[in-house]
Parts: structure tokens; sequence; C-alpha cells
């Protein structure tokens, strides 16, 4: 029975060492009014959080786990993953010591983190609930792997890290993302996020420059020219100058594959086009013209910002 | 996480709640609970319980002990406004609990909880040390500026006046309230003063 008093005494300690080791790295974001948000010093100079927590782009100060208060600069955001990027000068702080979401299995015990101001971390204790492949979540963003939990996102949690037993970091917890269960946005797809946001302030979206409908073969056609499925898009409009029109589409032009893979629907499209560093490549297209199938090369756009 | 891979190891989660239990009674208030009903704590020898103040709404109340008996109690003292009462039950013969400062345990502790949410009898539930001390100001509720340990533990109605305890099963807390979720209990060193200053 000491044995056993003991070794939940030293499960304790643990969950309180990891809590303390992510906790160095660990910032509150004052970029919103009332409580602040939880942010990570992701790489030098750079801390990370979630989107919906900054609502104001300028005038925004973090505290770090010493109690140091420093301004910070909105790097840039990307509504679609839940995240944004802040440029701050804090020499000395450690940077977030980051795990690999693949080793988590549903039933791992995890903490999620968060820092409100001067003090400790705040911690909260779960298990892992869920975990998956590449899903795309409601507001559009394309998130490399599904990693959810049972934790408890109290205010002021959102932006904080997903913590395993041993203290690495394997992603950023997001309140927006879903309401049943914690939805982690994992370290894959906040690596990929940050280094657009420090390029360019924003995440490039593919764009093709046409406008399309689904449309339906009959079985007979379909047979004839040996398709895989029964449906593509069909081309109603194409935008002068963009990559479509410069492929060489034209109005009814039917796609069939893109890169290989088949559209079948505008979701395939959509999902193909917010895939990571589309913009600028070329794929092969494939399609059904009058009646008889083509390939052409289409080198994706970016898809024009509405704000820019 | 060695130390964790077989049920003799699993059975670390029961001994101390199994002990702690054996101290928490229910407390039953007015008639026929009418009054209020909540936790108490076995907190010394001679059949003294704290227990929250909000808990007791009459002046007439029984405890509940683990083994079903049903003991008359009177109210001691109480404090309102940091919600703690000391009742005096001689007849319950219950062992007090241990007790431990929470300041000293770190954020990510393991914590646990012993009540009867929503009726359910002596129901554990287990989280996490958040902090120990006043809110964030952000926080706007009557005794923000009170000292309290704040845990990631699911507490319910049925919860106010019992143990939330370390991993060894010391009492570190009265639970209290639920704010913005997290569970408030009034820290045992604090309870500790209010008793020495009531002598």
């Amino acid at each position: 029975m000491t044995d056993n008093r003991t070794s939940l005494a030293i499960l304790s300690d643990q969950l309180a060492d990891a809590a303390a080791t992510a906790g160095q790295s660990i910032v509150a974001v004052h970029a919103r009014p009332r409580l602040p948000s939880t942010g990570i010093y992701w790489q030098e100079g750079v801390v990370v959080t979630t989107d919906g927590t900054v609502r104001r782009d300028s005038d925004i100060t973090v505290t770090l786990a010493d109690g140091r208060k420093l301004p910070a600069t909105l790097a840039g955001r990307d509504r679609r993953t839940d995240l944004a990027v802040l440029r701050v000068s804090a020499d000395s702080l450690p940077t977030a010591r980051l795990g690999d979401p693949a080793s988590l299995k549903p039933g791992h015990l995890v903490l999620a983190l968060a820092r409100l101001g001067e003090g400790g971390p705040r911690v909260s204790f779960g298990a892992v609930s869920a975990v998956g492949g590449r899903w795309r979540c409601w507001k559009g963003g394309e998130i490399d792997r599904l990693l959810q939990s049972n934790l408890t996102l109290y205010p002021g949690f959102g932006g904080g890290p997903l913590v395993d037993a041993t203290g690495q970091i394997h992603g950023i917890n997001s309140g927006g993302l879903s309401r049943a269960f914690a939805t982690t946005i994992p370290v894959e797809t906040v690596n990929r996020t940050v280094r657009q946001l420090l390029e360019r302030g924003y995440v490039a979206r593919g764009w093709l420059g046409a406008a399309m409908q689904p449309v339906r073969f009959n079985p007979v056609a379909q047979r004839r020219l040996g398709l895989e499925s029964d449906s593509g898009l069909v081309i109603l409009s194409v935008e002068s100058d963009g990559p479509a029109a410069s492929a060489g589409l034209l109005v009814g032009d039917v796609i069939v594959k893109l890169g290989g893979q088949p559209i079948e629907d505008v979701e395939d499209l959509v999902d193909a086009l917010s895939r990571t560093d589309v913009v600028g490549r070329t794929f092969d297209l494939d399609l059904v013209r009058g009646g008889e199938r083509v390939k052409a090369d289409v080198l994706i756009g970016e898809r024009p910002r509405r704000s820019a | 996480m060695a130390g964790f891979s077989d049920q003799r190891s699993w059975a670390a989660w029961c001994a101390p709640a199994e002990r702690l239990r054996s101290s928490v009674a229910q407390i039953v208030t007015g008639t026929n609970g009418n009054g209020g009903i909540g936790a108490a704590i076995a907190w010394t020898d001679g059949g003294l319980f704290i227990t929250s103040a909000h808990v007791i709404r009459s002046p007439r109340m029984a405890m509940v002990t683990p083994d079903g008996r049903r003991v008359p109690g009177e109210l001691v003292w109480q404090e309102r406004r940091r919600d703690v009462a000391l009742v005096r039950a001689p007849g319950a013969a219950m062992p007090p609990v241990r007790t431990a400062d929470p300041s000293v345990l770190r954020p990510g502790s393991l914590v646990m909880a012993i009540g009867h949410p929503f009726g359910l009898v002596d129901a554990v539930s287990t989280g996490v040390l958040q902090s120990v001390g006043e809110l964030p100001l952000e926080f706007d509720f009557e005794g923000r500026s009170l000292r309290w340990v704040q845990a990631d533990v699911r507490l319910g109605p049925g919860n106010s006046g019992g143990p939330l305890a370390d991993a060894d099963g010391r009492v570190i807390g009265v639970a209290a309230m639920i704010v913005a979720g997290m569970a408030l209990a009034v820290p045992a060193p604090e309870v500790e003063a209010l008793l020495a200053s009531n002598r």
C-alpha cells in the first residue's frame, strides 16, 4: 500500500514537472478586452496563439513566465486554421519543446496549459480522446491530423499548448474549432502556417480563376471515355488572365482529375486548392472536351484577397 | 509511464480515496434536507466537522456517516464571508482527516474531491491543481479577492463542504463553489486559522 501511494505521488510529481517544463515557454497574450489568452514562444522571437483570441491588430502585449510584460506586433493571422503569429523580442526565453503528435494515442494522459498574467501556469488534465488523419475544419483550414481530448479549456486557455506527460508540446488548443471536445492544432499545421505568416503575413490559397458546377455523365459516355467516376466539374466561366485561362481551359470543359486525384464535386476541388504550398505549382488536369478526353497543365495561382 | 502498467498500480488511485471517504459525512439540514445537503469533513477527534456555511440554511441538522448511521449535529460557529462552518456531531465516531498546505503543491499536481454531487453519495472526482491564491481581476464575483485553491476537477451541487485532497489523500481545501467551471476550495491553512481564532 505504501508502494501504491508512492506511485500516485510520483505520477502527480511527473505531471507537475511536465507543467513546469512546458510552462517556461508559455506567455499571456493581451490582445482582447478583459481576460488575456495564452500563447506559446514557438521559435526565437515568435509567439503563436489562436486567431479567435486576438481581437485587435495593435497595442498587443505579452506577459512572460518571469513576469516581464513586453510589446508584441501582429505578424499575421489565418482565420481558417485559427492561428495568429506575433513577433516579440524576448531574449533568454526558452522556445517550446515540440513533440511528435503522431506518437499520441487515445488514452494518453495530457495537460492543457494557460497563463493569465503573472504567477504560475494554469493546468487542466485529461486524456487524448481521438486521433485521426488530415481533416478540414469548419473554418475552412486544412488540419494535418485530428487530435482531440477531454481537456476542459477554461477561459483564457485558448491558444495554449497540449502537453504530454514528459512536458513536450504537441500543438495549440483551440476553443473555436469544435464544441464537444477540445481540439488541438497539431505541430505540423502550426509550423507550416507560421512559416507562411512570417513570410507574407497571410496564408496563400490556391486559385483556378474559373466558375464551375458539378455535372453527371450518362453511363454510356462514362464507359466510352473510360472514366472511373460518373461526375466532374463543368466550367461555366473563365476569368481572363487567370490560371484557367492561361492553361487554355474553355467554357464547357469538364474537369475530372487534378494532379491525378479524382474531382467529383466542388468539395474535392476546394480540398485540393486548400492544400499547403499548391500556389505556384503546376498540376496536370484531366478534362473532357467535346466528348473526348484531353490533358492540360495548370499553374495554380493565388486566390485574390478581399482586403489586401 | 512506469509504475502504472498493472492492476495493482491502478489501485494506487483507490487507496487514498478510500481512506478519505471514511472521513467524509453527508450533512442534511432542515427537515429531510429541505435546508440543504452537502458534505462535511471529520476535522478533529471528538466529532468536530468542517463544512461550507452556505450548506447550512436551518438550525436543525444531521450527519449521515459513511456506514449509514444518522446522528444529530449542532452548529458551533460559521464564517459566512469565508463560507466555512464548524458542526459538532460527537456520535459520528469518524476518523479525522490529515491536512496539508496547498501552496507547496505545483500546478499540475493531482487532486481529488469527495462529495455527494447530484445526490450521488461519496463520489470521487479527480483532476489537477491550477493555482492557489486570488483569482485574476477579470473574474468578477464576490470573494474574488479571497485566497482560493483553484482546481481543474469536476464538482456538482452536493460537493460543497467536502474535501479537496492531494495525491496522498491529505485535505488541502474545503470545496466551496464553481466559478467559470473551475473548482474553488477554501485553503486548509485558512480553515485551521479560523478554528484557532474561534477557539
